[in-house]
């Protein structure tokens, strides 16, 4: 970027591209700063650049040797727990099969998903879900989630579960994770990114690869208020 | 024998990259987890130690980090770089979301030195020569920048303050800290030579 700064989308290029990368802009100029980067090349630049300052930044700190006993709670928790045998994660493939209007969906839903419990997004603790077939819980620290199921059916070759994330009412949007359960119906899976601004997470039933949309209904459904 | 032939398969599991371990990973290898917490654990509970000033917060951090990568994989994408930087990421958001969330600024940075112990200066291995290479390259760009410019790095990265706070505590219109921000870090940027390798 040089001196000459334009303005594209009613945004002042490079006024904000180091606040962005160094995650030090307010919430609502997050999302303002994204618009515009869709359409500015300059900006687009001069992100990607800094990003690779930020990105090795981790690295000027003084290191420390990992305390052995958090080496020691890590690995007994992980051996403690059933690992979700989680299909590698990619972009969900388009489906060749029509997705169903997502209204449908939630219609079907309601039938399926006994209850859904109000969460505080910006807080911690956890609730159980009660879903249509075993149950979920979704953990909820740091403004993360984590969601653990048991006794969900397992699915048939060829079939998957998919999680979705919504906002506000808007349709449900993919977050790329698709998990099996274990022989006990067992799974562990994260809600990818923050749950800031996220109004329910939802799993679903869908071909192998995952779709772009739903095309059956949930039978888990996570209100997050 | 059947030690002998474990041990091989450990050593093989330690020298696979880590793209190769975390499709082990996914598949539920407790080994192959391991072998990543080790490489990858020293960094990330010196960034939340960095970034928190105390050891048991530091410690919750990446447990929960690690243990997130465990379950899920935790998004980690091989196209958007290395698991290194992913882990990093993923610790330095949640180090953000706790310090926010416990709201009180004070004491974050001031470290309760002489609890953890400094990692000994050992380079065992190419890629962490390389790797204590390029962070001594970072640590002096960032101690070249003049004052005012390093404050407002450090105070929004590993403070995890926005522009507004920083605005705030220094008395300084918004404006004026978003501009050092960018003059830092496009200075650091020159300073590290543009297309030259600044990797995690």
């Amino acid at each position: 970027m040089s001196g000459e700064d334009r303005i594209a989308n009613g945004h002042r290029c490079g006024e904000d591209a180091a606040a962005y990368v160094l995650g030090a802009l307010e919430p609502s100029e997050v999302e303002a700063f994204r618009r515009h980067l869709t359409d500015c090349a300059a900006c687009q630049k001069e992100v990607a650049e800094f990003e690779q300052i930020t990105g090795a930044l981790p690295e000027s700190a003084t290191q420390y040797q990992v305390p052995k006993d958090l080496r020691r709670r890590v690995m007994n928790e992980v051996r403690a727990t059933p690992k979700a045998q989680a299909a590698p994660r990619r972009t969900p493939a388009r489906s060749w099969r029509p997705a169903i209007a997502w209204g449908g969906a939630f219609a079907a839903a309601v039938v399926a998903v006994i209850l859904a419990v109000a969460l505080s997004s910006g807080g911690s603790g956890t609730r159980t879900i009660q879903a249509s077939a075993g149950n979920a819980v979704l953990r909820i620290a740091g403004g993360h989630g984590d969601l653990i199921v048991h006794r969900l059916p397992q699915l048939p070759s060829g079939r998957i579960y998919e999680m979705w994330v919504q906002r506000g009412t808007a349709a449900p949007t993919p977050t790329g994770t698709l998990f099996a359960v274990t022989s006990s119906g067992t799974a562990a899976v994260g809600v990818p990114g923050s749950l800031s601004g996220i109004s329910a997470v939802l799993v679903t039933q869908e071909p192998a690869g995952g779709t772009l949309a739903p095309t059956s209904a949930p039978v888990i459904v996570a209100h997050v208020t | 024998m059947l030690g002998s032939r474990g041990r091989l398969r450990s050593a093989d599991r330690r020298a696979l990259a880590d793209e190769e371990l975390m499709q082990l990973v996914q598949n539920g290898e407790v080994d192959a987890f391991e072998v990543i917490f080790d490489r990858h654990a020293s960094a990330a509970f010196s960034l939340a130690y960095r970034m928190c000033g105390r050891r048991a917060t530091a410690e919750d951090i990446v447990q929960d980090a690690f243990l997130s990568l465990w379950r899920s994989g935790s998004g980690y994408d091989p196209r958007r770089g290395s698991v290194r930087s992913w882990v990093l990421s993923v610790v330095h958001n949640r180090a953000v979301d706790a310090m926010r969330r416990v709201g009180s600024k004070a004491g974050r940075d001031v470290p309760d030195e002489g609890i953890a112990d400094r990692l000994p200066a050992a380079e065992r291995t190419d890629a962490e020569v390389e790797r204590r290479d390029d962070a001594r390259q970072l640590r002096t760009a960032l101690d070249e920048l003049p004052p005012d410019q390093r404050r407002v790095i450090e105070l929004a990265y590993f403070g995890g303050f926005t522009h507004n706070q920083i605005a705030e505590m220094l008395d300084l219109p918004p404006g004026t800290v978003k501009g050092r921000m960018r003059l830092g870090l496009t200075k650091m940027r020159y300073v590290l030579g543009e297309g030259s390798r600044v990797t995690v």
